[in-house]
């Protein structure tokens, strides 16, 4: 049995999906650190070693996510391609996808058959995405899945009014100085986050009644719960949402494979 | 220029990387470098004056620092770094400075330029911002001022006999580029957009004599390149003033051949000729002004504007357009949702890089571009 690889390395987590005949046969998830050329390497050999595989058994390989250019053996492809594929691949019927990443977040509209649309990224500003959390997480001492649990609540929470990383630190200490509940500040942390992501989303949701919410944000429940509230569609999440822009790339490796039945 | 043992292409590099140096060995031959900021103040009135037009560009890869003390941070920052590039020294070579009624930036820039950092020559060109047959002559009647200053800035007298031979010069350039342009048509083309962009920027570097010399070697090279690169998707490049190719050349390594463009260094300045059959001083407002299209000029809200980009579009047979604009550019960022919903209409899809003259995330605009040109295969 021979697979193909989908490799998505980005600026926070490194992930690896192994793709069979019709499923996925593993898939690895680690930090990315400082080298993205040697996250790529280090997965890789994880991943191998975990499932027992020489590099011969990988038939072909697909790298996307900020780091692919250091792959040099891989195809590349951009991560919004992989992320409409493996998204597809999840949910058949989605149209728009929200992938909120370590550093950006995206939105991709689909057309019925599945290919892109259009597509709009943050601008450079960290504020809605995966860093932005982190940081507020360490305002309050927090690791992101005890901040995540503190902040999945039904309200609003309080205002946080800037779109700036660094300010929204500011407004955010004046609310814990003034004493306010703590778990109305975080759910004002996600609606802030949700409020933002809906100002470029809106153009594409239109009149769509649900979307696709994926990207390694997609893991905290209190960010999905205000992305709900804020755009008024239900809020699909696939159940792991860190892989599945690894998971198109894999799909889009499966497709450059040599068919077996013509037995290449 | 002397004689020199590069040739076409790879000379326009040379000159390219070192375009500044080039101008000052004009000065130390004893002309006098003026440059001009914008479009709109014709290069032939410098020219047939006598002296070398330079057009005054930014560095994209320095950051702005000193021209903070004089700008506040607000406005364009193509601006803001030309006359950055000023105050460190790097335009010292310029003996005169023109400054046209562009934008408002521009327009105020010059009164700041002027007091803190006087050039020996300063001017500032009145440009009408709406197109009607009076404000045509209006500005008309700008360029005899414009004619006149020049004139008596230089001791000369700009006859027309000298006017006529730098217009000939400059549509002799405009020949040769069209020529280029027309080479790009061709599936996959000869010449790639980053090379036409450069080619563009050096000849607004170096008198027109020198320029048409440099694209005749161009022609005669891209000529005799066997046909057969890539097939790739082709796409137009629409937009702010851009002076540096690295973006151009992101665009077409991510697998692309930029064929066309709606940009002032670019089709705008180059597709046409001056017509000058109905008086010397007619066909420069009528090229400069009433023909040239910046959305910083009104022509009303009718979409309809755009149809010479569709035109375009069809010429070049472009799948995709890439747009950039600048901050704080309001001419430019105003036009940009009714562009990408016409061109939409006509289902040309479009992507935006918006930029503040830095190029500094280049690797996020690298996945943008990537992605976009992924849907056009």
């Amino acid at each position: 049995m021979r697979y193909a690889a989908g490799l998505d390395i980005g600026s926070k987590s490194t992930k690896l999906v192994f793709l069979g005949q019709d499923q996925i046969a593993g898939y690895y998830v680690i930090p990315t650190g400082g080298n993205s050329s040697k996250a790529g390497e280090k997965i890789l050999e994880l991943g191998l070693s975990d499932r027992h595989l020489g590099q011969d058994d990988i038939s072909f390989l697909v790298a996307t996510g900020y780091g692919r250019h250091s792959v040099e053996s891989a195809k590349k492809v951009s991560e919004i391609s992989c992320q409409a594929r493996g998204i597809r691949s999840l949910f058949p019927e989605a149209v728009v996808i929200i992938d909120i990443g370590g550093q950006d977040f995206k939105v991709i509209k689909l057309k019925k058959e599945g290919t892109i649309l259009s597509f709009a990224m943050n601008e450079k500003c960290a504020a809605g995405t995966g860093r932005y959390l982190e940081l507020m997480a360490d305002i309050f001492d927090m690791n992101l899945n005890t901040f995540a649990k503190a902040g999945d609540t039904a309200s609003d929470g309080v205002e946080i009014s800037s779109v700036c990383t660094v300010f929204a630190e500011t407004e955010v200490i004046s609310h814990i100085s003034r004493g306010a509940e703590e778990k109305e500040i975080i759910s004002g942390i996600f609606t802030a986050v949700s409020k933002r992501v809906y100002s470029l989303a809106q153009r594409f949701i239109g009149d769509a009644k649900s979307v696709v919410f994926t990207g390694g944000v997609a893991m905290n429940m209190g960010v999905a719960k205000a992305l709900e509230r804020v755009t008024g569609c239900d809020i699909q999440i696939p159940a792991e949402p860190q892989i599945s822009a690894a998971l198109g790339a894999a799909m889009i490796a499966r497709e450059q494979m040599p068919d077996p039945e013509k037995g290449d | 220029m002397g004689k020199s043992a590069v040739h076409g292409l790879e000379r326009l590099n040379d000159l390219y990387n070192r375009k500044e140096s080039v101008a000052k060995e004009y000065r130390k031959q004893g002309k006098k470098i003026i440059g001009y900021l914008c479009y709109f103040a014709p290069p032939e009135l410098i020219s047939a004056a006598g002296m070398v037009p330079y057009r005054i560009m930014g560095r994209m890869d320095d950051e702005i620092i000193q021209a903070h003390n004089y700008v506040e941070p607000l406005g364009c920052p193509f601006i803001r770094n030309c006359f950055e590039q000023d105050l460190k020294g790097n335009l010292d070579f310029l003996d005169g400075r023109i400054i046209p009624h562009s934008c408002d930036t521009a327009q105020r820039l010059y009164g700041i330029w002027k007091y803190y950092k006087s050039a020996s020559y300063n001017y500032c060109l009145n440009v009408p911002h709406k197109v009607t047959p009076w404000s045509r002559d209006f500005f008309k009647r700008e360029l005899h001022f414009f004619k006149e200053s020049l004139e008596k800035y230089g001791g000369v007298e700009i006859t027309d006999e000298a006017l006529r031979n730098a217009i000939r010069l400059y549509n002799e350039n405009r020949a040769m580029v069209r020529e280029l342009y027309d080479l790009r048509k061709e599936q996959p083309p000869r010449l790639s957009g980053s090379d036409m962009f450069k080619t563009l920027i050096v000849g607004m570097a170096i008198p027109p004599e020198e320029f048409n010399a440099l694209l005749k070697e161009i022609l005669a090279e891209v000529k005799n390149r066997p046909r057969g690169g890539e097939m790739l998707p082709r796409i137009l490049f629409w937009g702010c003033i851009i002076d540096d190719a690295r973006l151009f050349e992101l665009i077409e390594e991510s697998g692309s051949w930029i064929v066309s463009d709606d940009t002032c260094i670019g089709t705008k300045s180059y597709l046409r000729r001056i017509d000058t059959s109905h008086g010397l001083m007619e066909g420069l407002a009528k090229g400069y002004f009433e023909e040239f299209r910046c959305p910083r000029t009104d022509r009303g809200p009718d979409i309809h504007r755009f149809d010479y980009v569709l035109d375009l579009v069809r010429e070049y047979d472009v799948q995709g357009v890439i747009g950039y604009t600048l901050s704080f550019c309001d001419p430019f960022k105003l036009d940009y949702p009714d562009m990408r919903d016409y061109l939409s209409e006509n289902e040309i899809p479009m992507l935006l890089i918006d930029d503040d003259y830095s190029l500094s995330h280049l690797e996020s605009i690298r996945t943008r571009v990537e992605a976009f040109i992924e849907i056009l295969e």
